[in-house]
């Protein structure tokens, strides 16, 4: 499986609903703090950027682990964890430059994205389309078009 | 409890003593939750008579019972209170993430009762309710409140005043964080006189839902439903602001202070299209499909710089129509009102009553210190803040137009409420249909939202002829998605001249509408003309795991109308008070004049319809043995 979330921060309106199926198929509960999904919001200017795992190549998160709990899946490519390992110390949280690693406070582990065993549910439910399921190769290209013809748009109006 | 939190909380402010009440299956059932819970609450344990800002008056916030779950829509608390204004069942409803913060830390309702002795607010963390001091943030606006508090609780959601809540006005609102508020009936006023500056609400516990795959499944399916509705496409686009033009079209919407029919540049300047001027984005409340709020930015003029949720119909209308006034100044009217904490229709009620009364004559430049006009944004900003600081005239107007106009000779006839509630748009004379009925026979007073017919058609406006009837004019596959008892559908519904019967309409809508309120979900047209109590039955039953028909489920909505009804008579509400007011009888708009005898035909068959006593709008005993009440 070579396919990660592509997110569309520009189509977000901030229902949650990623947030709510993520932490509900994950531990059979609503609670937001359970997502693996983060819906960050920007009061002031009314924008919503959904967050999640990028499944890094080389992740900060596991070389910072003690425990060695967190390794690269050699099949997939993702980064996954041998949660019962988890000595909850929370230093992957620390080291994550997205700040995605997040801190299951009722068992006490830290959790991140696993991408649904390559079926996300947050996929499925977003109503706008903000969060995509592509291919690795795809996501870069899409991000560069899409910054592309805003910049295009810009110097348009300019 | 599955579905449910579980718990209620109960804070006397008083002697701050907290209590946490288990809900029992037998209460959830019966009364559902959401508005449900607070009918019940309010009958069973408000004293008759109370003054509705002294100390005994109790506030309540119930989350709905599907809140919590990704059922679309489902994120509305309701908030309750004997009303300041009306001084009957004072309710209103709002929607974002406070419901679900408040699910998430364990509680279904919060009551409030007493009277702190200082300034405080309340924060519940789990568990863990703590009341703390709010002596620096009051006299603060909400939107700074909300800055100060979100920084310094992470993660909470605020109900919350502003000023105008804090100077006990009658209408003020209750603020839902920045985005949302439970504006009508002054339940700011009633948190006010608690010393109540917020409620601050976060949680870390999670709902349990009674069979997560039957609850995902019909989740799928209410989404299929809503985006099958042939208004979800226009909904998700510009949301309310669909029925600007339409309205307009009617002379239905109260402009100058409900003196006149049309308003010259309507059309251009809050047609839809407006939207696409202002805004670039959307948002949503939690676990909605339609996101229909849009997310305003005014990029020149007087106002330039201003960004905030809005555009939608009420707004625009209240200040757009009733007032007269810019775009712009409509936007701008919005912040100021969610700024102070007061209810928009009834500050723009106020503020269009007292402009008439300049114009003629009846209050002046000497009383006020300032001219007032229609389509004046600096004066009626002025007025605003007057009102809000109790400066002035301002301390009358204060008071809602009702009593305001009892202070002034001749003023009468220029106050637009119902039971002492300032009427939002659609004048019943502009257009007579099951929504402008239901303004009359509404619980809280004047006011539109609850009672919408779902089949509503903004084609036709041709039934002034006929009082008891509003034209259908759909096709027939409309009639089919209508998740309505077929008897019923046969009762209200006539196919065979396209019409509906408006007073068995209003029944069937108020009913539906109250169990919206109560599960928690939204009645924008999309979910109105699709999602009924099969469905809801059905969601109802794999999120709690309590089975309820369809039929059951609806009555439990009857059920808290009805006990909202009669916590009203008891409050000496009379079938007298059930009259719009008398420029709608007296004065036409174009050439449309309401006929108060064939109004009050209609509202006798209402009550026919309601199983209540036709002339005196009591309910009957066997009404109220079949409702179990």
């Amino acid at each position: 499986m070579n396919k990660r979330l592509l997110i569309n921060t520009w189509l977000c309106d901030g229902c949650g609903l990623c947030e709510l199926v993520c932490a509900f198929s994950h531990t059979g509960l609503w609670h937001p703090a359970l997502s693996r999904i983060k819906v960050l919001e920007d009061k002031k200017n009314g924008l919503f950027f959904p967050t999640t795992c990028a499944h890094c190549v080389n992740p900060p998160c596991a070389n910072a682990c003690l425990m060695n709990v967190i390794v690269k899946d050699p099949e997939t490519g993702l980064t996954i964890r041998n949660e019962s390992s988890c000595i909850g110390c929370r230093a992957c949280e620390i080291s994550c430059p997205f700040n995605v690693c997040l801190f299951d406070y009722v068992n006490e582990v830290v959790v991140n994205c696993d991408l649904c065993k390559g079926d996300p549910l947050c996929v499925k439910v977003c109503p706008t389309g903000a969060i995509e399921f592509v291919s690795v190769e795809e996501t870069p290209e899409r991000k560069r078009v899409a910054a592309a013809s805003d910049r295009l748009l810009e110097s348009a109006q300019r | 409890m599955y579905g449910y939190a579980g718990k209620i909380l109960e804070l006397d402010l008083s002697n701050r003593r907290v209590v946490f009440r288990e809900l029992s299956p037998e209460f959830a059932s019966q009364n559902i939750g959401g508005i449900g819970f607070n009918a019940r609450i309010l009958y069973d344990e408000l004293k008759p008579g109370v003054d509705p800002l002294g100390e005994e008056n109790i506030l309540v916030f119930s989350a709905g019972a599907l809140v919590g779950s990704p059922f679309p829509t489902a994120a509305r608390t309701e908030a309750s209170a004997k009303s300041p204004m009306t001084g009957t069942f004072g309710t209103s409803n709002s929607g974002m993430f406070f419901g679900t913060q408040l699910k998430n830390a364990g509680f279904d309702a919060v009551i409030l009762k007493g009277k702190a002795d200082k300034p405080v607010y309340i924060l519940i963390s789990d568990e863990n309710v703590e009341i703390l001091d709010a002596a620096s943030l009051w006299g603060k606006d909400s939107w700074e409140t909300i800055d100060i508090l979100k920084a310094r609780h992470r993660g909470v959601e605020l109900a919350l005043i502003g000023q105008a809540g804090e100077n006990l006005i009658r209408f003020a609102s209750l603020e839902n964080g920045r985005y949302d508020g439970w504006g009508r009936t002054g339940l700011g006023a009633v948190m006010g006189s608690k010393n109540l500056k917020a409620v601050a609400v976060r949680g870390s516990r999670g709902i349990r839902p009674h069979d997560p795959a039957g609850l995902l499944a019909v989740t799928k399916k209410g989404q299929d439903l809503i985006k099958s509705s042939s208004s979800y496409i226009a909904f998700t686009e510009y949301g309310t602001m669909n029925a600007t033009i339409p309205y307009g079209k009617f002379n239905a919407l109260g402009n100058h202070n409900f003196s006149r029919g049309t308003l010259d540049g309507w059309k251009e300047n809050f047609g839809k299209q407006v939207v696409d001027v202002f805004s670039d984005r959307h948002m949503a409340c939690q676990s909605c499909i339609i996101a229909c709020a849009h997310w305003v930015e005014i990029t020149e003029g007087k106002y330039k710089g201003l960004k905030m949720k809005d555009m939608e119909i009420t707004p625009m209308v209240a200040f757009g129509a009733t007032l007269g006034l810019s775009t712009e100044a409509a936007i701008k009217g919005s912040e100021l009102s969610q700024r102070y904490g007061v209810d928009m229709v009834s500050i723009a009620g106020v503020i269009a009553f007292a402009t008439e009364l300049y114009k003629n004559g009846i209050i002046t430049r000497e009383d006020l210190g300032y001219e007032l006009e229609f389509g004046d944004d600096d004066t009626a900003f002025q007025l605003m803040k007057d009102i809000v600081e109790r400066r002035g005239l301002g301390k009358i107007l204060a008071e809602g137009t009702k009593r305001a106009a009892e202070h002034f000779d001749g003023a009468q006839k220029y106050a637009v409420h119902i039971k002492g509630l300032e009427i939002p748009m659609i004048d019943a004379r502009g257009r007579w249909s099951t929504w402008t009925l239901g303004m009359l026979t509404n619980i809280r007073g004047g006011d539109h939202l609850r009672c919408r017919n779902p089949v509503e058609n903004l084609r036709y406006n041709e039934n002034n002829y006929d009082y008891t009837k509003e034209r259908f004019g759909f096709k027939s596959h409309v009639y089919d998605y209508l998740d309505m008892p077929d008897n019923l559908k046969e009762e209200i519904i006539d196919m065979e001249n396209d019409t509906v019967d408006i007073a068995k309409m209003s029944h069937w809508a108020e009913d539906l509408i109250n169990l919206y309120n109560s599960v928690g979900i939204c009645i924008r047209p999309p979910v109105m003309d699709r999602i009924g109590p099969t469905t809801l039955a059905e969601a109802y039953q794999v999120f709690t795991g309590i089975d309820m028909n369809p039929v059951e489920i609806m009555e439990g909505a009857e059920r808290a109308w009805n006990l909202m009804k009669l916590f009203n008579l008891r409050e000496g509400e009379d079938i007298k008070d059930l009259k719009f007011p008398r420029r709608f009888y007296e004065e036409a708009i174009g050439e449309k004049i309401l006929d108060e005898a064939k109004v009050q035909q209609v509202l006798s068959n209402y009550f026919k319809a309601r199983g209540w006593d036709p002339d005196s709008g009591r309910p009957k005993d066997e009404t109220l043995s079949r409702l179990k009440i």
